[in-house]
């Protein structure tokens, strides 16, 4: 059927680009230890752009069965859409080579009978049940996808790929004279075995476990260690200003690469090639190579993230950051984001470290102002843990990443997000 | 519709399903997406879709968007939940034979998409002004029929239109930067477009980004705040309406459970959440349970009378379903959500709130906000506030969020105004987005405030 629709498009005297995608995914949800809800959903549907008179047109169908009746109305209703459009069309992609990614499908994923699925599900319930105590409720889900994709354009790109997804979480809430909360969420490529469901559930318990004892604590300022996904919040504000569409429309801080943002060892990497990687892709939602993009380095603002149609707009080269699904157009995306490895060990630090805070969309990414909540920190003296939340966290992301002052020299990964710890400044309310 | 109702009856026989429900809906949706002056997107689509949930004392689901494929999900969702089977309970009810419909003045399907653009283009330029680097604008539109059925013998169309609109600037000057917004929407139509003062909004964003350039970051610590009719609302949407849900009290992740019958805010404050007022964002008419929408009153005078509920946790708690079962898509399960929630007025005018203040904050507009309803700890964002000092306003501060325990700030509020406003409309998450609004009158309470002095 693409084919097909190829067919009828090249007889129009258009640009044209399709991007189609055909998938399912299964998820189970526990509550309360028990599996509760669980599910099995199809999608497919073809997304397409046209570009006429320098102007684009963008639509969609849902499903790929079609008659050629309907594949003809949904071209003619994409470049009717063109012709009263005035949304610029700079140029579809020309083809390049792609890089091979290993590791991101997993037959074991595609293949999994439905019925084996859900006893994985069942026995994460069983091994909930197994390791609760009577001050515990746990919950948590399991969630298993496949996707075939591709995209093609009337410059000549044609690529099809595939991929498989499976995602394990897990919550802990902990009753008795107060209440604690702890979670653990991770992502993968491959089907991942029983043990990696038992590590969620314990993770989380021991986050619930120190959550319980944990209580406010004193207003403090000064030298904080913050853990992987405490940075991911406040790297996240600063990152907002690299996306080329903002640095287009004026909402980034910054014009032009080159700006000196941090100290010499902060190294920041967007890299789709990563094998296995959660976010890794070989080519982007327009066709463009998945690429390993310097973001920072050596402190200093090297490339923004770019997808064709802003890396035109800028007079740029796109790095391949186009993502979308057939629903939407392509919009610039980050794949896996890597922070470099630093040479410091923080990993017997001691003085005050914040794991989790929450509420990252409150802050202001053009001014880089955070205030957000402590989900759980702790503080080690004398090797002894001290946990505490419930304060906020409050800072500049701008002026956080200028006082980092060590790199942990352990990367850790959480989805497509892998940081090793880091200290600098900040203040705690 | 005919066949679906046969062919879901009929497999439903096979696999021994006790109970199952059937969404059919058809979306038509127009959206556009201006900066500078320059168009971003311009969408117009179609989309149908089938959802089919099967009960057998555990759930299965399954969805597609193709609806040759339809059969297909009604015997998956069936499978798996023969195969699911639990020993939970849900509230069944007798059938529900309905057609209802919002009726917008005027359709905006009726509206050309050449004077949707030359609306984003109106409002792009009135936003023009020194000292602007950005201004955007987004419209969108989307109308939703939904047929939904069930194994009781409810037959429910709906109709319900949607329209949003919103647009704000980033302002740069003083070696700072800062944006500033304004959203509008209802189940409505074109006649909310039509209705509102744009040259006065557009102003008014414009000139809030420009200030703030010279406005300090607040104090921290805690303090005394006044919130305005917007924080309100998403204070009491992050401070109270998640921890109500009653999936988050099933689970034991709300702070809230077993607190029905108890006092737990001051005695002048009662809570509403109504999915029935004519025209908000987050109203309906059904929810995606086929139960027909209420208005709830969550708290009245201070004490905890109710929960949100759907079929499965109102049977669980053994409560009223409330009509609060909502999905984002036929492609979601419902879930147990808000509406538009909003704090009944009292009787304080805004000059006594202020005079009662010695030394606190005048925090304005929401920016978002985030719970952990088990911990009982939240946060919300605003876009601007003032210090008070002495009964009286002074300088102008930064964006800055807050953060409280739900049970503190219920019990600390000192004064609730008499200036009721709802029309706050946003979307909130919880691993689908719903559309909701929310609001409330000024009020005066305590919360630790994130400021960088």
């Amino acid at each position: 059927m693409i084919d097909e629709l190829i067919g009828i498009l090249e007889r129009e005297n258009v640009e044209w680009e399709i991007y189609w995608e055909k998938g399912r995914g299964g998820s189970f949800r526990i509550e309360r230890e028990r599996l509760e809800r669980s599910q099995r959903k199809f999608h497919s549907g073809i997304g397409l752009r046209v570009g006429y008179n320098g102007k684009l047109g963008f639509s969609y169908i849902t499903g790929l069965n079609h008659e050629r009746k309907t594949l003809e109305e949904f071209v003619k209703r994409t470049v009717k859409l063109a012709r009263v459009s005035e949304v610029p069309f700079s140029g579809f992609p020309t083809p390049s080579r792609v890089p091979r990614v290993d590791g991101l499908y997993d037959g074991r994923i595609d293949e999994i009978p439905f019925e084996e699925a859900h006893s994985l599900a069942g026995e994460f319930a069983a091994k909930m049940r197994e390791l609760k105590d009577d001050s515990l409720t746990l919950s948590g889900s399991i969630a298993l996808a496949v996707s075939n994709y591709g995209i093609a354009n009337s410059n000549g790109i044609f690529f099809e790929g595939r991929g498989t997804g499976m995602s394990v979480s897990a919550y802990a809430v902990k009753r008795g004279e107060r209440t604690g909360s702890g979670s653990y969420y991770q992502a993968y490529r491959s089907l991942q075995p029983v043990e990696e469901l038992e590590n969620a559930i314990k993770r989380s318990i021991e986050e619930a476990e120190l959550s319980y004892r944990a209580r406010k604590a004193e207003p403090y300022s000064g030298e904080i260690l913050l853990e992987p996904e405490a940075f991911r919040a406040i790297l996240g504000i600063f990152l907002e200003n690299l996306f080329g569409d903002g640095v287009y429309y004026g909402r980034s801080r910054f014009s032009k690469p080159g700006e000196n943002v941090a100290p010499e060892g902060l190294e920041v990497i967007d890299d789709a090639t990563i094998p296995a990687g959660v976010g890794s892709f070989p080519f982007d939602g327009e066709g463009n190579p998945g690429e390993r993009t310097v973001l920072v380095e050596d402190g200093v603002i090297r490339s923004f993230l770019l997808d064709e149609t802003y890396a035109r707009f800028l007079n740029m080269e796109s790095t391949g950051n186009a993502v979308r699904d057939f629903r939407t157009m392509p919009h610039i995306g980050t794949s896996n984001v890597v922070v470099g490895a630093g040479r410091d060990n923080l990993e017997e630090f001691e003085g005050v470290v914040v794991k989790k805070v929450f509420g990252e969309h409150t802050a202001n990414p053009v001014s880089g102002d955070f205030s957000l909540t402590v989900e759980l920190g702790y503080i080690i003296k004398d090797g002894d843990v001290i946990p505490f939340r419930d304060n906020m966290l409050v800072g500049n992301a701008f002026g956080f990443l200028r006082t980092l002052n060590a790199i942990g020299r352990k990367v850790y990964r959480k989805g497509s997000f892998y940081s090793p710890r880091v200290l600098g400044i900040a203040k705690l309310v | 519709m005919e066949d679906l109702l046969r062919t879901a009856e009929e497999l439903a026989g096979r696999y021994g399903i006790l109970y199952y429900e059937i969404r059919v809906t058809r979306v038509t949706a127009s959206h556009l997406t201006m900066q500078n002056g320059q168009l971003e997107e311009l969408g117009v689509n179609t989309e149908v879709g089938i959802g089919v949930r099967a009960f057998n004392g555990a759930w299965g689901f399954s969805s597609a968007n193709d609806m040759s494929r339809a059969r297909d999900a009604i015997e998956t969702a069936m499978k798996i939940a023969k195969l699911s089977k639990g020993d939970s309970r849900i509230y069944l009810g007798d059938p529900v034979r309905d057609r209802a419909e919002i009726r917008p003045k005027r359709s905006f399907l009726d509206v050309d998409i050449e004077d949707k653009l030359a609306l984003v283009k109106e409002i792009d330029s009135l936003l023009r002004g020194d000292g602007i680097s950005n201004r955007s604008v987004y419209y969108g539109d989307g109308l939703k029929e939904s047929f939904y059925f069930n194994s009781l013998g409810s037959e429910i169309e709906t109709v319900v239109p949607r329209l949003r609109l919103s647009f704000s600037v980033t302002a740069r000057g003083n070696g700072e930067m800062q944006s500033y917004w304004k959203s509008f929407g209802g189940t409505a139509g074109w006649e909310l477009v039509e209705r509102m003062d744009l040259s006065r909004w557009t102003s008014f964003v414009r000139e809030k980004a420009i200030s703030l350039l010279h406005a300090q970051s607040p104090p921290s610590g805690e303090f005394d705040i006044i919130i305005d009719p917007e924080l309100t609302g998403v204070f009491i949407h992050e401070a109270l309406g998640h921890a109500v849900e009653a999936d988050s009290v099933k689970n034991g992740d709300s702070i809230l459970a077993g607190k029905l019958g108890e006092r737990i805010a001051v005695e002048g404050l009662t809570v509403v959440d109504d999915p029935t007022l004519p025209g908000k964002f987050g109203s309906y008419v059904y929810d995606d349970e086929g139960i027909k929408a209420k208005r709830v009153e969550i708290i009245k005078n201070g004490v905890l009378v109710n929960y949100l509920t759907d079929r499965e946790t109102s049977a669980l708690l053994g409560l009223e379903p409330n009509g609060h079962g909502r999905a984002q898509g036929y492609s979601y399960q419902p879930l147990v959500r808000m509406s538009n929630t909003y704090v009944e007025p009292g009787d304080w005018s805004f000059e006594e709130m202020v005079e009662e203040v010695k030394n606190g904050l005048y925090m304005i507009g929401d920016k978002g906000g985030e719970v952990d309803t088990a911990n009982g700890t939240f946060t919300f964002g605003a876009k601007e506030g003032y210090i008070i000092e002495n009964g009286e306003i002074k300088a102008q501060v930064r964006d800055v969020a807050l953060s409280g325990g739900i049970l503190d700030v219920l019990k600390n509020i000192r004064a609730i105004g008499n200036d009721l406003r709802i029309e706050f409309p946003g979307y909130c998450g919880k691993g689908q987005w719903v559309p909701v609004d929310d609001g409330g009158p000024h009020v005066l309470t305590r919360a630790l405030v994130g400021g960088l002095r």
